[in-house]
């Protein structure tokens, strides 16, 4: 079975997405639930490729489950992201780089957003130019 | 070597994402959006110079190399940090993460191939070269009316 120290735990979808039988599953809606079956041990692909290094094979154990708020974009208000993710970001990326050109911080707003801020900023030339 | 595109350019037909998609398996890498009913614009991945993508992915799959920012399909563990560090949401992920690859090893995107408008392209000058031949013709008009 499959222990895990919460703590460590980003709320990302590696494990999810490399467990070959389909033992934890991953849903999203306002929180995002994370839930761990008891498995054959066969493998540690989840362990091995746990970010957060969370994940470590035990002896016994049962089934369980982590859930995760999610946070809301900034501007559309569709919860996107969990918040150990967001922090993982604002750690890596320089602090300057944090903000756009405009000096609009883009680490709470969703990718969806992000891609219609960077369609306005791009259209720029061509809407001035049709006006 | 990002792709460059030129808006003025750009008619909205999509075959870039087609292209895109029928080379990566189903996948486009490249999106178009309408802005405002005035214009369209393809929207990709920038291989910014000091990619925050790279710096925030665990398994080394993303990496700046070179003029690019290259993704490794077999390090990817789908974890999908590097959708929420790009901060122009150009990086996709449903299990794997996808992005833009320039099509790499071929020499020339099959989304600069395609386009019908010449709207996309991977020379920097091309766009700026355009831009300041319009500007020329401009001014020569404007003096020719005050003659």
């Amino acid at each position: 079975m499959i222990s895990m120290d919460s703590s460590r735990c980003l709320g990302c979808s590696a494990c999810s997405n490399v467990c070959p039988s389909g033992k934890i599953t991953l849903e999203d809606g306002e929180q995002r639930v994370i839930h761990f079956s008891r498995c054959e041990e066969f493998c540690d692909l989840c362990v091995e490729f746990c970010p957060g290094k969370a994940l470590s094979i035990s002896p016994e154990g049962e089934d369980f489950q982590i859930s995760f708020e999610l946070i809301p974009c900034q501007v559309c208000h569709t919860p996107f992201a969990t918040r150990p993710m967001l922090k993982r970001i604002v750690e890596v990326v320089p602090e300057e780089m944090q903000r756009d050109s405009e000096g609009v911080s883009w680490v709470e707003i969703c990718p969806r957003c992000r891609r219609e801020m960077e369609r306005e900023r791009a259209a720029l030339p061509a809407v001035r130019s049709r006006m | 070597m990002p792709v460059y595109v030129d808006v003025l350019r750009c008619i909205g037909c999509k075959a870039c994402e087609v292209a895109c998609k029928r080379e990566h398996n189903g996948e486009p890498h490249i999106a178009v959006l309408f802005a405002d009913g005035r214009a369209a614009v393809p929207l990709l991945c920038h291989h910014c110079k000091d990619a925050t993508c790279a710096k925030a992915c665990y398994s080394g799959a993303l990496t700046t190399d070179g003029d690019r920012v290259s993704f490794d399909a077999a390090k990817c563990t789908g974890c999908g940090i590097c959708t929420l560090a790009c901060p122009f949401g150009v990086i996709w992920s449903d299990k794997l993460a996808h992005k833009c690859d320039l099509c790499y090893p071929s020499e020339l995107p099959t989304c600069v191939a395609t386009c019908p408008a010449q709207a996309l392209s991977v020379d920097y000058d091309v766009v700026h070269r355009r831009a300041r031949y319009k500007a020329a013709q401009a001014s020569i008009i404007e003096r020719r009316k005050t003659r």
